[in-house]
C-alpha cells in the first residue's frame, strides 16, 4: 500500500463533494492510501499569488510542510490548487529569503519547508505509480462502447515551466488512462483549452463562451461523455452547462465526468455510490 | 582548441504543407492548398512558404519581413499552434505532427483575416492606443535632451522582459478571453500595460491602471496561461498580468471592481476559515442583486443536487485554524513592513 | 484627400523620428507616415548593438570630439566632416532624449545609461539595451508616434513621386489591402526607407524589404544618388543564413578564430584585433577564408566566433538573442561552441543625397537614415553609427519638413496620372509575353553582386556584374506577376521591389567600376591603394533622360586632413 498526503480542495469540500467520496471507494482497490490533511487550507486559487505574494508562500509552504512531515508526496485533484501550491514550491526552492521568512512563521506550529515532497496530481500518480498496467488488470467493468473525451484543464498543464507532466500541446496522460480502463478517447482541440472558470464571476458572458465552445466540439464528435481532472472545469462544464449551451443557442447536452468518477465506474461501483447523481446534467 | 568536423548531416524529406487559403475577392469560404515539397533538415517552415512561393505558386500570401525571428511579421498558426515562421525548424514541427508528414498553416486567430495568412492588426494597435501603451514622460518636452533619469538595474529588470515583445500576436491568436469577447484588451496589450506601469519616467500610471481595471479590462484574463506559453520570446506575460492586479489593488483599493473583490475574498476566507467560503463568493464579487439574478434559477437545481456549497457558519475552519490564523496575521505585519520600506 | 503637410514614406527609426519631430515642431501640422510594413516591423528592429554617443557614463575621458575623429577615420575620409560634427554633436542629447521619453536603456552601476566598446571607436560610447537596442528604441518611437496622433498608412508600398518640372506635387502608393493606387498630395515628402542591401539577397543580413524603394523613386524622379559603390560587408552573418550576430559579441570579447585555432586579426589589427573597423575585419576574415584556413561545409566556407571563454552567465545576460540566434538557425549554443560566420552585405553607405538638413535637390523632398548619405559614414561605416544616423537626421529631416512646408504648395495629383500608375503597376500581370520569374531574377542579381560586386573588387569581375545586371534588367521586362488579385498581394509587391533593387544595382556597379582605388569598403585589387590625389571625392549617380550618368562632388572638409588609415 503506496502512502500520500492528500490535499482537501474547498471545492470538493463543498460544491463537488462527490470527488472525494469517489476516491475514498477506490483507493485501496488500487493499492494506494490517500491520507487526509486536514489542517491544510486553501491555496489561494491562483488568486492569492498577486494579492499577496508573502502570504500564499507562506499558506502553501505550509500546505506543503504538511505532507514533508510526513514524509509523503502532495496529491491534490484539482488543477488550480495543483498549478498554484507547485508555484509556490517553485517560488520557495528558487529564493532561500524567501524560505527563510517562511519557515520562521512556522516555527509556531512546529512546521518547516524543505523542499522533500513532490506535489502532485492524483492523475499522475494513476499514471505514472500505480501503472496502467495494473489499472487495466483491476478493471472489472470495461468503458468500452464508451467514447470519451478528455477534457484536461489548463493547470495540469501551464504553465508547463511548473507542472511538466505533459506536454501541454498534445498532452496524453489522461488518454492513456482512459484507455486502460477500456474506454476509447476522443481527439479533438479543446482537450488542452479552457474552460473558463477563473472569469466566472467576473466576466460570466466571456466564460460561458469559452465553456460552451469546448462542449460543442466535444458533442459534435460525438463524444458520450467528457472526463476531466478537475473539480473547477466539472463546475462550469457540467454546473453551468445549460446556462452556456442556452447563450450559444445550443440545444443539446453531455454528461461530464470526474476522473475519480470515470476510474469508479470501471473498477464496478454504480453511479449512485459515485455521487453521478449529484450532477447537474444527466 | 578542436577542429570541429561538420555535424550538420543533410537529410531530405518530402513535406506536405497544408496551407489555409482565402481571397476575399473570389472565395465565400476557406479552404486548403496541399503543396508537397522536399525539405532538408534545418529548413525553417518560412523557407519552405517561400519556396512555394517562388516555385509553386505564386498566389500563396503571407508576411515575412527580417526573418530572423525580430521583427514579429510572419507569425502563424504551425499544426495549431501560433508562433513564427522563421524561427520554427520543420523537422521539430514533423516531430510532433498528428498526421504524419503533414503540417497545417493557418492565420492566427482572434484578428480579422485579411488573405489566406496574412490578419489585420489594426485592432491591436487601436487596443495599444486605448490603453496608453507608451511612457507619458514625467519630464517637460522642452527640457529632454538635456540629462538623463537615473535607473536603478532593479527598476531594468522589472520591464526588461516586457521590452522583448515583438507583438506579433501569437498571445493574441492563442487567447481563450479573446476567443471570447474581441473587445477583450488582449494579452500583449496588457504586457505593455504593465511594463508602462512599472517605468519611474512614466507620469500617467493612475490613468493607465482605471482603464485597465474597467470592463474588458485586466480582471476578465481567466489564467489559462495559453498566452505566455505560445510566447516566441518566452515572456512570462501572466506575471505582468498578475503585476498589474496587485497594483490594482494596493492603489485601488480591494473594494474597486468585482475582480478585485473576488480576489481579496480568498485572503479574508484564508484568514478566517482556512477555507474558501464558496456560497457568499458570488454576493461579495458581484452583490446582492446580480447573484440573484444569474445565480437563483440555478439554484434550485443545485439545491435538488445537494449542490449548494454550504452557508458561512457550516462551513468549517480547517484543523489547527488558531495557530493559523497568528501566523498569517504576523505575515501581514511583514507586508506592512516591507511597503513602508518600499516607499521610502 | 486633403492635403498632407509632412508625408513619410518609411516607418523606422529615422521615419518615426521625424514624424515625431515634426508633430512636435508644429503640432497643428498634417502629417503622415507611410509604410509598407507595420512600423514595428521595420528593420530598425534587427540593429542589435547599440548607439554611439559621447556621454562620457564609462570612459569619464570620453569627448564629442573623439567620436567625431573616430567617425572620421573610419570613413576613410570620405565623410564630410561638418555632417560628422553635427551627428557626434547631436548624439548625446538624442539619447537622453530617447530615454526621456522611454527607451529602456540599459544601466550602469550608478543607474546612467551603459555604454560598451564597439569597433573603431577609441571609448566605449555605444549605448544600448542588452543586445535588442534597435527594437525598443523602434517600440519607443512608434509608441510615442501614437501618443502624438501621428496618422499611419500601413502596409502602403510607395510606387513614385508625382513630379511637374522639378517640384513634387506628392506620392503616389498602392494600398496593399486593396490594391488600390492611391494619391498623397503633400508639401513635403521625407524618404525613409531604409538601405537597399537585400540585393546581395542570400549574402546580406537585411530583411526581406531593405530593397531601397525610396532610393529608388527618388533616381527615377532625377534626385541624384551618393557614393553607391559603398556596401559594407558585416564581418559576421551566421553561414547559413546571412543573418547577423552583433559587433556587441566582440564588443564583449568574443574571438575570431581560423581552423588553425588562431586569433588572426593579430595579422591585420595589431591594436585593437577582432575591434577593428568592419571594412577592415570583413576583408580579413575573407582573405583567411581565401587562403584556405577557414573551414568548409556544404552551406559555404567560414571562421569561428567563439564566445565559449566569456561563460554561461555573461552570453545568457547580455547576449540572449545571439545565443537563440545561432540556435535556431546554425543549431549552435555559444556557450558550449563557437559559432560558425563569415561576412554578409550589411548596410549601404551610399544613398540619396542631402545635405545637413536632410533636404535634396528637390525642393520640399528630404530624405534621412540608411536611404539618404549625407553624408557621415564617407567609405565605411562604425558600428553604433547607423542607429545614431536614422535618429540625429530623422529628427533633423522631421524639423526642416515641418518648418519648410509652409513654403511649399502641395500639387494635385491627377486621377489620369494615377490610372497610368496603376496600369504600369499591372503590366506585368498580363500572360503574354511574361514568363520570367521573379525568384530567379532576384536569386541571379544577389550572385553576381555578391561575386563581381563584393568584398574584393577588380576591373573585369565589375564589368561583368554591369552586363549581368544590364541583362537582367532585359528580363525583368518579361517577369510576370501570377498573382492576379488585388487583395494584398505580395506577389505584385516582391516583383515591384526586384524593380527597384535593379535601378539601384546598376548604380552600385557603375559607381565601383568607375572608382579606380580601395577606399573603405570598396576595395579593388586592381588599385590596391587609397588615391586621395584622383578620388577623394564623393560619386554622384544620377538618372538623365533615362540613363544612368555618373558626376562628382567634393568631400567637405575641416579640423582633420588627410592620413593613412591603420589600426
Amino acid at each position: 500500500m503506496k502512502r500520500y498526503a492528500y490535499y482537501l480542495s474547498c471545492i470538493n469540500e463543498s460544491m463537488t463533494k462527490e470527488v472525494d467520496r469517489s476516491i475514498d471507494l477506490w483507493q485501496k482497490d488500487l493499492g494506494i492510501e490517500l491520507v487526509k490533511l486536514h489542517e491544510s487550507t486553501c491555496c489561494g486559487g491562483s488568486n492569492l499569488d498577486y494579492v499577496s505574494p508573502k502570504h500564499f508562500a507562506l499558506v502553501n509552504g505550509r500546505n506543503i510542510a504538511l505532507a514533508e512531515k510526513m514524509g509523503l508526496d502532495l496529491i491534490v485533484s484539482c488543477n488550480t490548487c495543483l498549478m498554484t501550491i507547485r508555484t509556490a514550491k517553485k517560488k520557495l526552492d528558487e529564493s532561500p529569503e524567501l524560505k527563510a521568512e517562511v519557515n520562521e512563521l512556522l516555527k509556531q506550529e512546529g512546521l518547516e519547508y524543505r523542499g522533500t515532497s513532490d506535489v502532485r496530481h492524483l492523475l499522475w500518480v494513476l499514471v505514472d505509480d500505480v501503472g496502467l498496467d495494473t489499472i487495466r488488470q483491476k478493471v472489472k467493468v470495461p468503458l468500452k462502447n464508451y467514447r470519451i473525451a478528455p477534457f484536461y484543464g489548463c493547470h495540469i498543464l501551464r504553465p508547463s515551466k511548473v507542472l511538466g507532466h505533459d506536454n501541454p500541446l498534445e498532452p496524453s496522460s489522461l488518454d492513456q488512462l482512459i484507455e486502460a480502463l477500456g474506454g476509447q478517447t476522443i481527439p479533438y482541440e479543446h482537450k488542452n483549452r479552457c474552460c473558463g472558470f477563473h472569469t466566472l464571476l467576473v466576466a460570466e458572458e466571456e466564460s460561458l463562451n469559452v465553456a460552451a465552445e469546448a462542449l460543442e466540439e466535444a458533442m459534435a464528435s460525438k463524444a458520450d461523455f467528457i472526463v476531466t481532472p478537475c473539480p473547477l472545469c466539472h463546475t462550469v462544464l457540467d454546473g453551468y452547462q445549460v446556462k452556456a449551451l442556452k447563450q450559444a443557442h445550443i440545444d443539446n447536452s453531455i454528461p461530464v465526468f470526474h476522473l475519480s468518477e470515470m476510474v469508479g465506474l470501471a473498477l464496478g461501483y454504480t453511479a449512485k455510490q459515485l455521487g453521478i447523481k449529484r450532477h447537474m446534467v444527466s | 582548441m578542436t577542429v570541429s568536423t561538420d555535424q550538420h548531416k543533410e537529410e531530405k524529406k518530402d513535406v506536405t504543407f497544408r496551407v489555409f487559403r482565402f481571397n476575399p475577392q473570389v472565395d465565400s469560404k476557406p479552404y486548403f492548398d496541399d503543396y508537397k515539397i522536399p525539405v532538408e533538415r534545418g529548413i525553417t517552415v518560412l523557407r519552405s512558404l517561400n519556396y512555394i512561393k517562388e516555385h509553386i505558386d505564386a498566389s500563396v500570401s503571407f508576411r515575412a519581413f527580417c526573418q530572423a525571428g525580430i521583427c514579429g511579421s510572419c507569425s502563424m498558426r504551425i499544426n495549431g499552434l501560433s508562433q513564427l515562421a522563421c524561427t520554427t525548424q520543420v523537422w521539430d514541427v514533423l516531430a510532433k505532427c498528428r498526421e504524419e508528414g503533414i503540417i497545417k498553416i493557418e492565420p492566427l486567430r482572434n484578428l480579422p483575416l485579411i488573405k489566406d495568412l496574412i490578419v489585420d492588426m489594426d485592432p491591436l494597435v487601436d487596443k495599444m492606443r486605448h490603453y496608453s501603451n507608451w511612457v507619458d514622460s514625467t519630464m517637460a518636452e522642452s527640457e529632454m535632451g538635456k540629462k538623463e533619469f537615473l535607473v536603478s538595474e532593479e527598476e531594468f529588470l522589472r520591464y526588461d522582459k516586457a521590452t522583448d515583445c515583438i507583438l506579433c500576436a501569437s498571445c493574441v491568436s492563442e487567447c481563450s478571453i479573446l476567443r471570447a469577447n474581441k473587445d477583450y484588451v488582449s494579452p500583449a496589450v496588457l504586457l505593455k500595460s504593465y511594463r508602462m506601469n512599472v517605468d519611474s519616467r512614466d507620469g500617467i500610471h493612475d490613468l493607465r491602471l482605471a482603464e485597465l481595471v474597467k470592463d474588458h479590462g485586466v480582471w476578465d484574463c481567466t489564467h489559462c496561461y495559453r498566452c505566455q506559453e505560445s510566447c516566441v520570446k518566452s515572456i512570462p506575460i501572466m506575471d505582468a498580468i498578475h503585476g498589474i492586479r496587485e497594483d490594482a489593488i494596493e492603489c485601488r483599493g480591494a473594494k474597486d471592481t468585482s475582480g478585485a473583490k473576488h480576489a481579496e475574498a480568498f485572503m479574508e476566507d484564508i484568514e478566517k476559515k482556512g477555507k474558501l467560503v464558496e456560497a457568499t463568493l458570488p454576493i461579495r464579487t458581484n452583490g446582492v442583486v446580480w447573484t440573484l439574478q444569474n445565480l437563483l434559477p440555478m439554484a434550485v437545481k443545485m439545491i435538488m443536487k445537494r449542490r449548494t456549497p454550504p452557508p458561512p457558519p457550516l462551513v468549517k475552519s480547517s484543523k489547527g485554524i488558531k495557530v493559523f490564523r497568528a501566523m498569517f496575521r504576523e505575515m501581514s505585519e511583514h507586508v506592512k513592513q516591507d511597503q513602508k520600506s518600499h516607499k521610502k | 484627400m486633403k492635403p498632407f503637410d509632412v508625408v513619410v514614406v518609411g516607418g523606422g527609426g529615422a521615419g518615426l523620428y521625424a514624424a515625431m519631430e515634426a508633430m512636435k515642431t508644429n503640432p497643428s501640422l498634417n502629417i503622415a507616415v507611410l509604410s509598407k510594413v507595420y512600423p514595428n516591423r521595420s528593420h530598425t528592429s534587427a540593429a542589435q548593438g547599440g548607439a554611439n554617443a559621447a556621454l562620457a557614463n564609462k570612459a569619464k575621458d570620453d569627448t564629442v570630439e573623439m567620436h567625431i575623429f573616430d567617425t572620421i577615420k573610419g570613413s576613410d575620409y570620405l565623410a564630410d566632416q561638418d555632417a560628422v560634427d553635427v551627428l557626434c554633436s547631436e548624439a548625446p542629447k538624442i539619447i537622453r532624449e530617447l530615454d526621456n521619453i522611454g527607451t529602456p536603456w540599459s544601466r550602469m552601476d550608478d543607474n546612467t545609461i551603459a555604454q560598451r566598446p564597439f569597433g573603431g571607436a577609441g571609448r566605449p560610447r555605444c549605448c544600448y539595451c542588452s543586445d535588442k537596442t534597435g527594437h525598443t528604441i523602434l517600440q519607443t518611437l512608434y509608441e510615442q508616434c501614437l501618443k502624438k496622433g501621428v496618422i499611419f498608412f500601413n502596409e502602403y508600398f510607395a510606387l513614385n513621386l508625382s513630379v511637374n518640372g522639378s517640384r513634387s506635387r506628392g506620392l503616389i502608393a498602392m494600398n496593399m489591402k486593396t490594391g488600390k493606387v492611391e494619391a498623397f498630395p503633400a508639401r513635403t515628402v521625407i524618404f525613409a526607407t531604409g538601405g537597399h542591401s537585400k540585393m546581395y539577397w542570400n549574402r546580406s543580413s537585411n530583411a526581406a524589404g531593405n530593397t531601397g524603394d525610396g532610393q529608388a523613386i527618388a533616381y527615377r524622379a532625377g534626385i541624384p544618388l551618393k557614393d553607391m559603390e559603398f556596401v559594407q560587408f558585416h564581418p559576421t552573418g551566421l553561414r547559413k543564413s546571412g543573418l547577423l550576430i552583433t559587433e556587441g559579441a566582440r564588443g564583449e570579447g568574443g574571438y575570431l578564430v581560423n581552423r588553425d585555432g588562431e586569433r588572426f586579426m593579430a595579422r591585420y589589427a595589431k591594436e585593437k584585433m577582432e575591434l577593428g573597423p568592419r571594412d577592415l575585419v570583413s576583408r580579413s576574415i575573407e582573405t583567411e577564408i581565401l587562403e584556405g584556413r577557414g573551414f568548409d561545409s556544404p552551406a559555404g566556407k567560414y571562421i569561428h566566433l567563439d564566445l565559449t571563454h566569456l561563460g554561461a552567465d555573461l552570453i545568457k545576460s547580455r547576449l540572449p538573442q545571439i545565443r537563440e540566434m545561432s540556435m535556431q538557425f546554425e543549431g549552435v549554443d555559444p556557450i558550449e561552441e563557437p559559432i560558425p560566420v563569415r561576412p554578409t552585405a550589411h548596410y549601404s553607405m551610399g544613398g540619396i543625397d542631402t545635405d545637413n538638413f536632410g533636404r535634396t535637390v528637390m525642393d520640399g523632398v528630404y530624405a534621412a537614415g540608411e536611404c539618404a548619405c549625407v553624408s557621415v559614414h564617407g567609405a565605411n561605416r562604425l558600428g553604433g553609427n547607423s542607429l545614431l544616423d536614422i535618429l540625429v537626421f530623422g529628427r533633423i529631416a522631421g524639423r526642416m519638413a515641418a518648418e519648410e512646408s509652409g513654403k511649399f504648395e502641395p500639387g494635385i495629383i491627377s486621377d489620369a496620372e494615377l490610372k497610368e500608375q496603376l496600369a504600369a503597376t499591372r503590366s506585368n500581370m498580363q500572360s503574354s509575353g511574361h514568363f520570367e520569374r521573379y525568384g530567379a531574377l532576384r536569386e541571379e542579381l544577389g550572385q553576381t553582386l555578391a561575386i563581381n560586386v563584393g568584398i574584393f573588387r577588380e576591373s573585369s569581375l565589375l564589368q561583368q556584374g554591369i552586363r549581368d545586371i544590364a541583362e537582367l534588367k532585359e528580363r525583368f521586362k518579361k517577369v510576370r506577376v501570377f498573382d492576379s488579385s488585388d487583395v494584398f498581394n505580395t506577389n505584385l509587391m516582391q516583383v515591384l521591389e526586384l524593380k527597384n533593387m535593379l535601378d539601384l544595382a546598376e548604380t552600385v556597379a557603375a559607381g565601383a567600376y568607375a572608382r579606380e582605388e580601395s577606399r573603405g569598403s570598396h576595395t579593388r585589387t586592381d588599385f590596391p591603394v587609397r588615391d586621395d590625389a584622383k578620388w577623394h571625392k564623393h560619386s554622384v549617380a544620377t538618372l538623365v533622360n533615362g540613363t544612368l550618368s555618373l558626376g562628382e562632388k567634393p568631400v567637405t572638409m575641416g579640423r582633420y586632413e588627410l592620413q593613412e588609415r591603420t589600426y
